[in-house]
């Protein structure tokens, strides 16, 4: 970590994660590049950002990364001059060239050991490429050039003369300003008794130029006190238009006296809210610059503060003329440079905030939920009528929780963009590992996700993007053998949902040979041998623990890890895994995550005296059983109808292992549970308490992990809840009925 | 009073690394007037209203090159004889007369050290 008060290491720092940034712009034009796109601004981005984390590197004595970076560049160099045009060897190169230099950017950012190995084979392959190390550009040196002086002179006398200080007030631009007003418009309640619409003027007024309408909604009372022949509202306009008063006055001509009008034109009153030009300078960055005299007085001793600054009032007339508020710019503390700079860097500003700050501003929220909860849980009980002001209060205080905690996970979410591009690494590489012609297609890089979501889905992505290179996908000669093109496609998308985050992951290859996999799964002994399983069930047998197809284990996807673990991380991020796959037409992995780890919307159920959650998201409907609803199968087995389609009907309290099956459940309460994927279920519960926000709070390691919980949290009155994962209850419960089935 | 106190510098790279390390370099100096800016477009129009004695900008950038920059300056009245120092990454001979044609005060070669900086800034502007 960095030391905060070493500014250099605060720089250091931040080179790593400007270096990303360009990694990626790099990575975005070298598959434009590979595209065939022959923009010159292309080629001049890539080479841009290689020179750039060059300089950079160079700065903080990062050589290894110079050396590379050089040679890369180099290379580039010839490329943007046409020197050199690449074919797809040579962009395949130029990736991994890329590739490699991110790792040296990771290592060197780590101070892990630099692979040296990889950077000299690269560079021999450069060098091959185009014909030898590039002979070096001869540069000029320091000695070779004769700095050319400015005119300051050292006597301080001579700087008031200086050129750039003694510019022209009347060139300066003149600003050009629309006038702007500010107009209040409050009917009587004859106005709207002789039929007048404020809505209409209000629209006629906006029709003059661009007006900024708000609704002043003090004067409203509460429901139960208003008139309804009452006029309580009024409207504050501020209207930039160019025209004047007088054509404003004309629209409310037919109200008048009907109705309080002020007509103001911004600027002509000193406390007129600064609408146009303060912010024009200000945004410069430069106003807010302590300025230093520009002459300087005779005697050397006089302290700068108290020279005349004729620059300053140079300065004043060329800022906007009309400057409405001159007080408050003048008021205003000076600003570092600092904060100068970065005002200057242009209107989309970023700030670069820790993590950590941000972790816990989430757990802030997190509280701030509970002790909402709370809070309103204790005003329920004092008995207080649902119209009172502490209520209603209450429920203001609701909403703006819940948009904090939106805005909150706002600062955690990103594109998935930089995961996406990781994966188009990991295609390349193995692809080239088992002789597979792949591309890459992704789609919705710019959903956001959360930033741990981001980080905790790589490894299985990359372990599902392998597979489906090394398993999904025919060799070429399979490919074309089946009459389809040699290049095999995987595809990697991203949406949001329905509230959650989906991501797929699909290949165009053979599809899952099921017969393979059952034949496999029946040698380990995962299903009997005599099991009569459905293609979905078959599919998912790929999740089972000790379940591996490949028959040879490969370099890639067999690295001791299947796709049980896949699904296992997958869950643990709070989501699912399906699987669908259809035979020479491909398999389709699609994940389904929660948009936040750290709050859910959730249904606060009773089940067998215990509380328990269940995520909202996934309860379409509650019910109450009716005699005529229940089937039953085989003792301890039923299924429910609802609306003309059966459901599999499961008592939450047995599955949990709370109690013993019921021998009737008619009347029982029901929760109907659907997934995107189509998979349904009922849930027996004893009792709704509430729909309400949790705060998810993991269950840590040391807990034995129960099939069926995904976490916990703390309810409203301090108790402890587990939360649900519904799911996994329905898969436990069939899954156990299914091999109870079997068994029979 | 010395001239470190007055002199304005405007610093222009792309690179919010670079910018860093320059204006880091100026503040241990004992400059304080120091603007930055990510693009030339901007520090032409920033410098409009606030004008400085001395532009110290990276060669390599997006749309305006340091050397595009110059010679907009060179052509504006109101910023001709301001100083200008172009870093850059690759000393090119092209590069650096091409610069001292269109009226270069100096050019510091990257990666450089403070010292560098220091020694460069004081060719032209004298000592701070």
């Amino acid at each position: 970590m960095s030391d905060a008060n070493d500014p250099m290491a605060e720089i250091r720092a931040s080179f790593f994660i400007e270096c990303e940034e360009l990694m990626e712009a790099m990575q975005d034009g070298l598959t434009t590049l590979d595209e065939g796109d022959d923009d010159p601004e292309t080629i001049n981005v890539v080479f841009r950002a290689v020179h750039s984390i060059k300089g950079g590197a160079g700065a903080f004595g990062l050589e290894a990364l110079v050396r590379f970076a050089h040679r890369y560049e180099t290379a580039l160099d010839d490329v943007r001059s046409n020197k050199f045009t690449p074919d797809a060897d040579a962009m395949r190169l130029f990736f991994s060239c890329a590739d490699h230099l991110s790792d040296l950017i990771r290592v060197c950012r780590d101070d892990d050991a630099i692979p040296d190995d990889r950077s000299a084979e690269l560079l021999a392959q450069l060098d091959t490429l185009l014909g030898g190390a590039a002979e070096e550009e001869e540069e000029v040196s320091a000695d070779d050039f004769e700095p050319m002086g400015v005119s300051i002179s050292l006597d301080l006398d001579g700087l008031g003369d200086l050129p750039p200080l003694d510019f022209d007030v009347d060139d300066a631009a003149p600003m050009d300003e629309t006038p702007c007003y500010h107009i209040r418009f409050k009917p009587e309640q004859e106005m709207f008794e002789t039929g007048n619409e404020p809505q209409m003027l209000l629209r006629n007024l906006a029709a003059l130029g661009e007006a900024t309408i708000e609704c002043d909604l003090r004067d409203l009372p509460p429901l139960e006190a208003l008139a309804a022949e009452t006029s309580y509202l009024s409207w504050d306009i501020t209207l930039i238009a160019d025209v004047d008063e007088a054509e404003i006055r004309e629209i409310f001509e037919f109200v008048d006296g009907l109705c309080e009008l002020s007509v103001r034109r911004a600027g002509s009153d000193t406390d007129a809210p600064a609408v146009t030009a303060p912010i024009e300078t200000s945004s410069d960055g430069f106003a807010d610059l302590p300025e230093p005299p520009a002459t300087v007085p005779d005697d050397p001793d006089v302290p700068v503060a108290a020279a005349p600054a004729p620059v300053a009032a140079a300065l004043a007339p060329s800022a906007p003329s009309a400057a409405p508020a001159p007080e408050e710019k003048t008021a205003r503390k000076p600003a570092p440079a600092k904060a100068a700079g970065a005002a200057a860097n242009g209107p989309k500003s970023v700030v670069r905030v820790d993590l950590e700050r941000i972790e816990r501003l989430v757990n802030l929220v997190g509280e701030l939920v509970i002790n909402q909860a709370m809070l309103s849980q204790s005003l329920e009980q004092a008995g207080l009528s649902p119209h009172s002001d502490a209520m209603n209060g209450l429920e203001e205080f609701q909403r703006l929780t819940r948009d904090i905690q939106d805005s909150v996970m706002m600062i955690r979410a990103q594109p998935v963009k930089s995961l996406f591009q990781r994966m188009s690494r990991i295609v390349r590489e193995s692809s080239a590992g088992v002789g597979k012609n792949v591309r890459l297609v992704t789609v919705g890089e710019g959903t956001e996700v959360d930033k741990t979501v981001i980080e905790r889905l790589a490894d299985p992505l990359t372990h599902m993007i392998r597979n489906a290179v090394d398993h999904g996908l025919e060799s070429t000669e399979d490919r074309r053998a089946a009459g389809k093109s040699a290049e095999g496609i995987v595809t990697l998308s991203a949406a949001h949902r329905s509230g959650r985050v989906i991501i797929e992951v699909s290949d165009d290859g053979a599809g899952i040979n099921r017969k393979r996999v059952l034949e496999i799964a029946t040698n380990k002994g995962l299903v009997p041998a005599d099991a009569s399983l459905t293609d979905s069930d078959i599919d998912n047998l790929l999740f089972a623990p000790g379940f591996s197809t490949a028959s040879e284990v490969s370099d890639l996807s067999g690295r001791g890890v299947g796709m049980d673990v896949v699904k296992t991380a997958i869950q643990s991020l709070g989501g699912r895994i399906t699987i669908t796959s259809e035979a020479g037409k491909g398999t389709k992995f699609s994940i389904s995550l929660p948009l936040t780890l750290a709050v859910l919307d959730g249904m606060v159920v009773n089940v067998a005296d215990e509380t328990l959650v269940v995520p909202l998201n996934v309860v379409v409907e509650t019910l109450s059983l009716g005699a005529a609803d229940v089937e039953m199968l085989r003792p301890g087995k039923y299924i429910v109808r609802v609306r003309g389609e059966f459901v599999p009907l499961f008592d939450l309290g047995v599955e949990l292992g709370y109690r013993e099956a019921r021998d009737s459940y008619v009347g029982a309460i029901v929760l109907l549970i659907a997934y995107e994927d189509g998979a349904r279920a009922a849930l027996i519960i004893d009792g709704i308490q509430d729909q309400r926000q949790v705060v998810i709070k993991g269950l840590d390691d040391s807990f034995f992990r129960a099939p069926g919980i995904a976490a916990a949290t703390i309810l409203g009155d301090g108790q402890i809840a587990l939360i649900l994962d519904p799911a996994d209850i329905i898969a436990e419960a069939s899954g156990a009925s299914r091999t109870e089935a079997l068994s029979a | 009073m010395a001239l470190r106190d007055q002199l304005r510098i405007m610093v222009v790279d792309d690179m919010s690394t670079s910018r860093g390390l320059i204006t880091q370099a100026l503040d241990s100096f004992g400059i304080r007037n120091v603007a930055s800016t990510d693009n030339g477009a901007t520090a032409l129009k920033a410098m409009e209203t606030a004008p400085v004695h001395l532009v110290i900008s990276d060669y390599n950038m997006p749309e305006m090159d340091g050397l595009k920059l110059l010679q907009s300056l060179r052509t504006a009245p109101k910023t001709k004889g301001v100083g200008f120092i172009l870093i850059t990454g690759r000393a090119e001979r092209q590069i650096i007369e091409y610069g001292k044609k269109l009226g270069m005060n100096n050019f510091l070669k990257k990666p450089f050290d403070p010292n560098d900086l220091r020694k460069c800034i004081e060719a032209v502007v004298g000592r701070l």
